[in-house]
């Protein structure tokens, strides 16, 4: 499959450079403006056809002579419908293909807002007077005014206090209400063009839009940062920073300013395959020590939240806790159920345990179960595969074109395209999105990793 | 100062009642002055409001001029940020502007409510040397025709500001801060070089070739 040889660095070149240069102000290239940008470009150059076909299709179906109607409902959507093809390739590995709607509903509010234009200096100041009666020049020793980072819903800024290099994030004045007011406007059209009820999405939607408002609390991210900081801080090679209350308010946010590169700047320094193996492996248990022990996981594993380097060896820098989801007791048995060998061997167990998720319905036809059994039985014998292994490599380039093999394979199905509305947990929805992103990472890395010691 | 303990003896009054005193000889009878000695001060208790307005400006412009980085923002940035240092200063005497926005604001936009007449004056003089200044910086278009309306054309963002504070009901007046951000950003687009001069200028050299 020649076209699709370049697939597996589609979503992690969301964070390309070129892109960045295109924005003055940020000059870092991992910001959220230059991803997003790069990202619609990506999906419609991958999936714009495919989606085209599928927004027309479900435009169409529903009645002729509202056309203009709904052509209008579909450019404005027309960017949503990119993202999904973008996302989906990869991400259909480990989701029935209609669960991607609410990422890519969530990643569309996350673009509006990253379109917002830089902060002014004064707003800066005004927000600063506004949470401690004083500007930043009098709280910092040192505060740059040039925003160095675009961040999801503010930007950065670096400043120095007592000699320590410090990251102060700025949000945009009325975000929040501004994700609210959206929400409430765009979600009928999206759900009209999509052809789906909001019945049938609803809890999809509602868990994506707690996660959307949660990522503008900066007090319980800074709350959750510290907390997951505190009790990570074992793993080894990992460094979190360290943040600053007194430093903090609802819409400011300061802590340490983290040294290293994203992996894109990281790789090209050709780090050596120890110091990849490494990485990766941080990475790794990072992320089991959170599914399984702590029980909420970082859910935006994106590159632009780990800063590389390859001091002792190799050391991770997370960033941004804004997107945290918090795994309920059943999800978690749920989850890890799916991935034993048990379940993989047992079609009988996977069918109980795809019933619970809410995959399989007990009204569904014979053929329609035995298709959903047969597409998850095959999702999960790839997708889970470095769970059942002592130690995984995922530089292997086999293992990449499977992942894309079984991804096309599953687009190609008519059965899934026909699907009318989402299925399974909602809950699976981050948790979908942390390891597309984990995977996307370590195979970026090309790490091999020992993934079966947690 | 008379005149001071006049002037606040107007504010209390009306923060308590909403409304001004009935007559000027109600409150110098309750400040214990003649009626004389006020109106060697202020004609009326219009003027008084005039004065708040004239203060909160100037106040304003003085305190956004103190900030270390203000040597170095340009004219936009300056203008940022003396909207912002009003806001606050609003902020801090909410009740009375609200209320002096909310009786004197004219239902037609546009319209300048006669108690804010000196705070346009004073306004206006900031905005033309601001102006200046950022043409010389070439943040401004030099527009020789049109350019002496600037100073109208801003008086008219700071009518919109107002108003849309005194309407707005975000908490800490979060949206009045993203709208002076946009409008003051979309008007420097405007006085700045722009498609419009290139269009101009084309034209003018459609014309000059005939």
């Amino acid at each position: 499959m020649p076209e699709h040889t370049d697939m597996p660095t589609e979503p992690l070149d969301s964070t390309a450079p070129p892109a960045a240069e295109a924005h003055p102000l940020t000059s870092l290239p991992t910001t959220k403006v230059a991803r997003a940008a790069r990202f619609a470009k990506t999906g419609l150059k991958v999936g714009a056809n495919y989606v085209k076909h599928y927004a027309r299709r479900s435009v169409g179906a529903e009645s002729s002579t509202e056309d203009l109607h709904h052509a209008n409902a579909a450019e404005l959507y027309g960017a949503l419908s990119e993202m999904k093809g973008s996302v989906l390739k990869v991400a259909q590995m480990l989701a029935m293909e209609k669960n991607l709607l609410p990422t890519a509903y969530a990643d569309q509010f996350a673009q509006a807002q990253y379109q917002t234009p830089p902060l002014s200096g004064p707003l800066v100041v005004k927000a600063f007077r506004d949470a401690f009666g004083r500007s930043p020049y009098e709280l910092f020793d040192e505060f740059d005014p040039k925003a160095r980072q675009a961040a999801s819903i503010g930007q950065v800024h670096l400043a120095r206090k007592d000699g320590r290099a410090l990251a102060v994030k700025v949000q945009y004045p009325g975000v929040a209400d501004s994700i609210k007011s959206d929400i409430r406007l765009v979600k009928p059209i999206a759900l009209r063009v999509m052809g789906l009820s909001e019945a049938q999405v609803r809890p999809y939607l509602e868990e994506v839009e707690t996660r959307l408002l949660e990522e503008t609390n900066y007090a319980l991210e800074l709350r959750r940062g510290t907390e997951i900081g505190a009790k990570s801080a074992h793993v080894p090679h990992l460094e979190f920073a360290r943040y600053y209350p007194e430093l903090s308010a609802s819409r400011i946010l300061t802590m340490d300013w983290l040294g290293g590169q994203h992996l894109k700047e990281f790789l090209l320094t050709d780090p050596s395959q120890a110091v990849r193996d490494q990485l990766g492996q941080a990475l790794w248990d990072f992320y089991a020590f959170q599914m399984h022990t702590l029980r909420q996981v970082h859910a935006d594993p994106h590159p632009g939240n780990f800063l590389l380097r390859a001091e002792h060896g190799g050391t991770v820098g997370v960033l941004d806790f804004g997107c945290v989801k918090e795994i309920p007791a059943d999800v978690y048995e749920l989850f890890t159920a799916l991935l034993t060998p048990e379940a993989l061997a047992d079609e009988n167990r996977l069918a109980a345990l795809l019933t619970e998720a809410g995959i399989l319905r007990p009204e569904d036809a014979p053929t329609q179960r035995a298709f959903y059994l047969s597409t998850m039985q095959a999702s999960l014998e790839l997708v889970g595969r470095p769970f059942r292994q002592p130690t995984f490599d995922f530089g292997d380039p086999a293992y990449m074109a499977a992942l894309y093999a079984l991804g096309d394979d599953l687009m190609q199905q008519p059965e899934l395209r026909q699907q009318r509305e989402p299925r399974g947990s909602a809950h699976f929805i981050y948790l979908n999105r942390t390891y597309v992103g984990l995977y996307a990472l370590l195979t970026e890395l090309r790490a091999t990793v020992q993934t079966g010691a947690v | 100062m008379e005149k001071d303990r006049i002037k606040q003896a107007y504010l209390d009054y009306v923060l308590r009642k909403s409304t001004p005193p009935a007559s000027v000889f109600k409150l110098t009878q309750k400040l214990g002055m003649p009626e004389s000695e006020f109106y060697r001060y202020y004609a009326t208790f219009d003027a008084i409001d005039r004065e708040i307005w004239a203060d909160f400006g100037r106040d304003a412009r003085e305190r956004a001029a103190q900030e270390p980085v203000w040597q170095t923002y340009g004219a936009r940035e300056k203008l940022l940020a003396f909207y912002f240092t009003l806001l606050e200063l609003l902020k801090q005497n909410r009740s009375y502007a609200l209320w002096s926005l909310r009786t004197y604001l004219p239902k037609m936009p546009g319209l300048t409510p006669r108690v804010l007449d000196d705070f346009r004056q004073d306004f206006e003089l900031f905005v033309d040397e601001l102006l200046r200044e950022g043409r010389h910086t070439e943040e401004v278009a030099s527009r020789p025709l049109v350019q002496g309306q600037y100073p109208r054309f801003f008086w008219a963002q700071v009518l919109f500001v107002l108003g849309f504070f005194a309407k707005d009901d975000t908490l800490n007046f979060e949206r009045t801060d993203a709208a002076v951000e946009k409008a003051v950003t979309l008007s420097f687009d405007l006085v700045g070089r722009n498609s419009l001069d290139s269009a101009l200028d084309f034209a003018r050299f459609l014309i000059r070739r005939r």
